[in-house]
């Protein structure tokens, strides 16, 4: 069997974890090309329909991923993404999405290494998760 | 380009130097920033998290208002304002001229790597043969003599160790851009004459500096010859014999430096002849090398005289103004007699280096192990106050920020190990005097378990057995206890840094007995110098609000200084790129690097150009190369101005370095910034071995990768709104509510400024509670502080009184606020504002607590000041008084350290003693709070025979009055053990601080308050004086427990952060900027509530959602939670994103 490619959108917020991508890259660490980057400025700013849409459209997992508990530049966005996620884990699987290809993490700047294991660990798991198996059943 | 003409020139790049810096940018001015390192960022660029957020938050240093003017991204990585200019690895080396004319002369090092050429590809590493301890992880990491100084700095931050290179030149020929310059043919050049009568010493002295690479060496035997040398070539360095026949060596000297005193000469000396040597560095020597000497040691010193020449840039500038702001830098626990074992034993480290371990580009990748030899960790101890509060080493201060960086320490090691880690901290007082502070220690400790011990260690060995550190120390009982851990953290205090004593000399501010530089009696930012002014750790080590609210004060004085002296400062209103008409479809110009040529071996460019074309809006694709570099920029600029796009979409390396280029483009071009977006190609080296040219350089992504990527920009750029964000008008001018210490310094600042002020305050007179205070506790008279204060602000014509005033109600936001103030006999007035400041105050706590007001001889610390103030203490008739301290405070029930109190009682008792040398003074108290140079006071008064008695909240001292007048203390002893009975004529009560800052006025602002009553900040560490609501800031004991000169400086930097947007006619948003669709809108309100900065509010009139733009920072929050789409963020809207995802799973 050809082994499955997933495609894997990361929602990264501009001040931590898009800092750590850029740490990652000038550290020349590399992570897996599965992952495509939308830069947002908050985690916060992650609108439930964006993530809907990237399944939709045939992301296999999807990752938002921003600061610290704390950190946030704009005070508490990132517990708004915490909200969101947790609701959105639930209804996931009602259209037929695992709640595991969705993923919430917290990187910091200072963690580019974190940022390529996340990003290595993330296609690992969506790479044994396999492809979505309700897409085929999906009428558009 | 450099400028030549600064506002102000600031030397220190840390967080103090980059507040000032941004600070006087925002208004207007230009500034040099300077500094030794390489990198700015200074300590704080080697902490992951800050107590108490246990997080960062640096980025909130940045400007929140005219937002474009400053790169938005994280401040760690380095950063970039268009008014500041940043010289790394540049020190002062002269200064000259006065306030508004100083004329300053720079030296800046070069780091053999230049910045614009170097792509950080990191070829020149792997090559290197040299392996060095790694300096910013304190050497517990290793790295190359070429590495990056900070590993998450942008790159182009490659630099070479100068000492530790070998200058084998390996790393030359790999560099695919040629940025690296070991200066290899000035090496030939550099012309050294040797000088001696001896042969041997010449022939041997020629042939090493030969192999060196010093070509260019001549050799004489006699002064005289050597003088004939001299006239026919320019020599850079004499090695000079001392005893020769015939002119000796210091007579040669003499004559060599007398036509060139540039030139360098070192001396060489027979043992006999050192006290000569000595000599002759009078006379301008360099340094001496005692024959016979050791070849290595002479071809290092001539390497540094070579370095020093090449590598020395001198710049020349002029400023109105200069900052100190240098910092500070940590004891060397190594120094000294060292019973802990540092640098001896592999597992005693610093607490600067433990928060490398912490860190997750740290030497173990944050992973909790032991640096020396990776076991995991399970005990830590952190051992206090090591280089601090020290009279053996001459350390009689403390260094004020060490319990709580433990204590975080401690926190973040229970976080990163799920609690398993056991943490003790052993200290001598647990310094938490902030205001959060207290909470944040209680947690740790009854919550997080960790624990603290009340002992000072006597000594750090290795286990027999095991071999890992054995602590002895006394415990509280008075006997001797051991303990075996994994790790010891040494809390090391501070020092000034390295600098400090040159910066004096050079500018002439005074520095104290430790170093540091000495501020005025209460102007915490002024030294003694004229123009010179003080900002952050470099007076007194500090923490990070501290640090950036005396940095903010610099910035108002020099601002002063710069106004006085009719400096005209260059405040740009309106942008200045021409804009693009909303309704222009979008023309795209896509620009794609070809790094160095590797994109046409490697790619098929066809592919990808066809790709992007398929999209109408893109009008062309272009390849330049080095688009890393400026190289790479004139080509695009000239296909702009060719093409006339409306959107640029450029493909290189690291996006987020080349916003210097890409500001500079839009200057040139009138092409907008926010139309131009940078997506990241990912281009990285070959592995060189595999090919020893190692000019190829292949993607890190694979193709497809690099068309989504490109895809997705266009998606992002096609659908970016370009309409110029709105402008709003402001009232320039500001309210100051509360006429205290914090209030007058604000008002004066302002008003100095040339803005005028409303200065309300409640009471019939200025001064609040300087009417009460008699002296400080340095003995500094309080009365002619209050009296030039009032004088001032009565007599100043920008600044209107309104005395015996109240705020009823205010409406508004930021730039345009409305206040109603009533006087007492109920009259109204409406003052229009575009700034509103909080200084409303705080008042001693009232008690019940030990019988106070029960017995006339219990009375409270204000009571007893009053007492002195006025004459009626008198300390003659006393024979014992007794303090309690923290009475009411660090409870539960008032969560904080008032902080004035232990100082106080301290003053209080010198005074007593003084007066009275046979008086008792007995200090009941639970910590003693003498943080930073204070603390020699609390030497002094136990010196001076006052008894300091601990107790603990759970058994409090009993309070016992008699008629007689005698008021009776029992207590118990906890190192002697006993019951103790204090008969005291006089019992004073440290009741602390509490705010005088009504909830409802606070509200009236959009301001909130935190659990002890204090004005609430944006953020505690970085936004010190601001509230959340752009527009409001308080300062004083409003804002929290401070001292006059504290609340002095907190005055001034509300004043400058005020100053940010008086200084405007209108304020404008940045990008991004969030809006309303009034069309879609149902007024549901939702928006109001999710965003965190009181943008958003309902225009009554209009009956419509309005965002000020002003306020708003563009996290997009309102646009998520908005059903229906009518709240969005421009330049990152729903349409632009659902593109991008579109364009991303292509």
């Amino acid at each position: 069997m050809q082994s499955f490619e997933p495609l894997i959108i990361a929602f990264v917020c501009n001040w931590c974890t898009y800092t750590a991508a850029d740490l990652a890259g000038t550290s020349r660490l590399t992570y897996p090309s599965n992952v495509r980057l939308i830069r947002v400025m908050c985690t916060g700013m992650v609108d439930p329909q964006y993530i809907i849409k990237a399944f939709l459209e045939g992301a296999d997992a999807v990752l938002v991923s921003g600061c610290h508990p704390g950190d946030c530049h704009y005070i508490n966005g990132n517990f708004k993404a915490r909200r969101r996620i947790r609701l959105l884990k639930e209804i996931l699987p009602q259209f037929g999405f695992e709640a595991d290809r969705l993923q919430l993490t917290w990187i910091g700047a200072s963690d580019g290494i974190q940022f390529t294991q996340t990003m290595r660990e993330l296609t690992e798991r969506t790479r044994e998760l396999g492809p979505v198996a309700s897409r085929s059943q999906m009428v558009f | 380009m450099l400028r030549e003409n600064y506002h102000a020139v600031i030397i220190g790049a840390g967080i103090a130097g980059i507040r000032s810096a941004l600070d006087l940018a925002e208004t207007g001015s230009d500034v040099l920033l300077i500094d030794r390192a390489a990198h700015p960022g200074g300590l704080l660029s080697r902490l992951d998290a800050q107590f108490p957020t246990d997080g960062c938050g640096m980025c909130k240093m940045l400007p929140l208002l005219e937002r474009d003017s400053a790169e938005a991204t994280c401040l760690r990585k380095g950063f970039f304002h268009e008014r500041i200019d940043f010289l790394p690895a540049t020190e002062l080396s002269h200064l000259e001229g006065g306030p508004g004319r100083f004329a300053v002369r720079l030296k800046q090092t070069l780091q053999g790597v230049d910045p614009q050429l170097c792509i950080g590809c990191g070829a020149c590493e792997t090559v290197c043969p040299v392996d060095m301890p790694d300096d910013f992880n304190s050497g517990l990491s290793r790295s190359k003599a070429i590495h990056r100084v900070v590993p998450h700095a942008v790159v182009g931050a490659y630099v070479i160790d100068a000492a530790a290179c070998t200058r084998c030149g390996a790393c030359v020929p790999i560099c695919p851009t040629g940025a690296i310059d070991l200066a290899f043919d000035r090496r030939k050049e550099f012309s050294i004459l040797v000088v001696d009568d001896e042969l041997s010493v010449r022939d041997s002295l020629k042939e090493w500096l030969l192999n060196e690479g010093f070509m260019n060496v001549q050799t004489a035997e006699s002064g005289a010859e050597a003088l004939t040398l001299l006239e026919q070539s320019d020599v850079k360095l004499l090695l000079i014999d001392v005893k020769m026949p015939g002119m000796d060596g210091v007579d040669l000297l003499k004559q060599a430096k007398a036509d060139h005193p540039d030139r360098v000469a070192v001396m060489m000396t027979a043992y006999a002849t050192v006290d000569t040597a000595v000599e002759a560095m009078k006379s301008g020597a360099l340094d001496y090398l005692i024959k016979p000497f050791d070849p290595q040691a002479m071809l290092a010193m001539v390497n540094r005289v070579f370095q020093a020449t090449v590598s020395v840039q001198e710049r020349q500038v002029t400023a109105g103004a200069v900052i100190l702001a240098g910092g500070m830098t940590l004891f060397d626990p190594g120094e000294g007699v060292n019973p802990y074992g540092y640098g001896t034993h592999p597992h005693v480290i610093t607490s600067l280096a433990f928060e490398r371990v912490l860190s997750g580009c740290g030497p173990s990748q944050g992973r909790l192990v032991r640096p020396a030899d990776g076991k995991p960790l399970q005990r830590i101890a952190w051992l206090q106050c090591v280089g601090s509060r020290d009279c053996q080493i001459s350390a009689d201060f403390c260094s004020r920020i060490c319990c709580m960086i433990s204590l975080k320490e401690a926190v973040l090691a229970k976080n990163k190990s799920n609690d398993a880690v056991e943490t003790t901290i052993f200290y001598t007082d647990m310094r938490t005097f902030g205001k959060s502070f207290e909470p944040y220690r209680r947690q740790a400790e009854e919550e997080r378990g960790v624990n603290l011990v009340r002992a000072r260690v006597h000594s750090v060995t290795a286990s027999p057995e095991s071999g890992d550190p054995l602590l002895r120390y006394a415990g509280l009982d008075g006997r001797m206890h051991e303990a075996e851990v994994d790790l010891v953290v040494l809390a090391a205090g501070f020092r000034p840094s390295p600098e400090t004593e040159a910066l004096a000399e050079l500018t002439q501010a005074e520095r104290n007995a430790w170093g540091f530089f000495q501020p005025q009696p209460f102007a915490a930012a002024c030294s003694s110098a004229e123009g010179i002014y003080l900002a952050g750790a470099c007076t007194e080590p500090v923490e990070i609000n501290a640090a950036l609210i005396q940095a903010s004060a610099a910035a108002l004085e020099a601002g002063r200084t710069l106004r006085r002296s009719g400096s005209q400062l260059a405040l740009a209103e309106g942008p200045a790129a021409k804009g693009v008409a909303p309704d222009a479809p979008p023309r795209i110009l896509a620009a794609i690097c070809t790094c160095h040529g590797c994109l046409s071996e490697t790619r098929n460019t066809e592919k990808l150009i066809s790709g992007l074309t398929r999209d109408p809006a893109v009008v062309q694709v272009l390849f330049v190369d080095q688009l890393c570099g400026a190289d790479g920029w004139g080509p695009l600029e000239a296909a702009i101005k060719d093409v006339a796009p409306n959107r640029l979409l450029v493909a290189a390396c690291h996006p987020l370095r080349h916003s210097t280029h890409r500001r500079a483009l839009s200057r040139r071009t009138g092409l907008p910034e926010n139309l131009m977006t940078i997506v990241d190609m990912k281009i990285e080296p070959t592995e060189p071995q595999a090919d020893t040219t190692a000019r190829s350089l292949r993607t890190a992504l694979g193709e497809h990768v690099l068309s989504a990527s490109l895809q997705m920009g266009v998606a992002f750029l096609k659908h970016t709104d370009p309409t110029a964000p709105e402008r709003e008008q402001v009232q320039r001018k500001a309210l100051v509510i509360g006429g205290g210490t914090a209030g007058m310094h604000a008002a004066l600042a302002i008003a100095d400024m040339g803005y005028g002020v409303d200065l309300v305050e409640k009471e019939n007179r200025l001064g609040g509670n300087l009417a009460w205070l008699h002296h400080t506790l340095e003995g500094h008279a309080v009365k002619p502080l209050l009296d030039q204060l009032d004088d001032r602000v009565i007599q100043h014509p920008k600044i209107t009184l309104h005395l015996e005033h109240e705020v009823v109600n205010a409406v508004g936001r930021v730039g345009d606020f409305r206040t109603t103030v009533q006087n007492a006999q109920g009259r109204t007035e409406i003052l229009r504002h575009g700034v509103t400041i909080l200084a409303t105050g705080g008042l001693e706590a009232e008690t019940t607590a030990y019988g106070y007001g029960t017995h006339r001889a219990i009375v409270t610390q204000q009571a007893l000041e009053r007492q002195i103030g006025s004459g009626e203490a008198d300390a003659a008739a006393w024979d014992v008084v007794a303090m309690i301290q923290c009475v009411g405070s660090r409870e539960p029930s008032r969560d904080y350290c008032s902080r004035v109190c232990c100082p106080t009682a301290i003053k209080h008792a010198l005074y007593l003693k003084e007066k009275n040398p046979r008086v008792q003074i007995y200090i009941l108290y639970r910590d003693v709070m003498m943080t930073g140079f204070s603390e020699s006071y609390y030497t002094e008064a136990r010196r001076a025979g006052v008894v300091f008695i601990p107790y603990r909240p759970q058994q409090l001292p009993g309070v016992e009055t008699s008629p007689d007048g005698i008021v009776t203390l029992s207590v118990r002893d906890p190192i002697a053990e006993v019951d103790l009975k204090i008969e005291a004529n006089l019992l004073v009560l440290a009741t602390g601080v509490v705010p005088r800052l009504p909830a409802k006025l606070a509200a009236f602002y959009g301001a909130t308050l935190d659990s002890g009553g204090f004005f609430q900040e944006a953020d505690s560490k970085w936004r010190p004086v601001d509230g959340l609501r752009e527009g409001v800031f308080a300062c004083g004991l409003a804002l929290a427990p401070q001292t006059i000169t504290e609340a002095a400086a907190a005055g001034q930097a509300a004043a400058q952060r005020a100053l940010r947007i008086l200084c405007h006619e209108s304020l404008s948003a940045g990008h991004p900027t969030a809006a309303v669709r009034h069309s879609l809108c149902v007024l549901c309100q939702r928006c109001i509530d999710a965003c965190p900065y009181g943008a958003r509010s309902v225009d009554l009139e209009q009956r419509r959602l309005v965002v000020d733009p002003a306020m708003c920072q563009g996290c997009g929050a309102c646009a998520a939670v908005c059903l229906n789409g009518a709240a969005i963020l421009n330049h990152h809207g729903a349409g632009q994103m659902l593109a991008m995802i579109d364009a991303a799973v292509e």
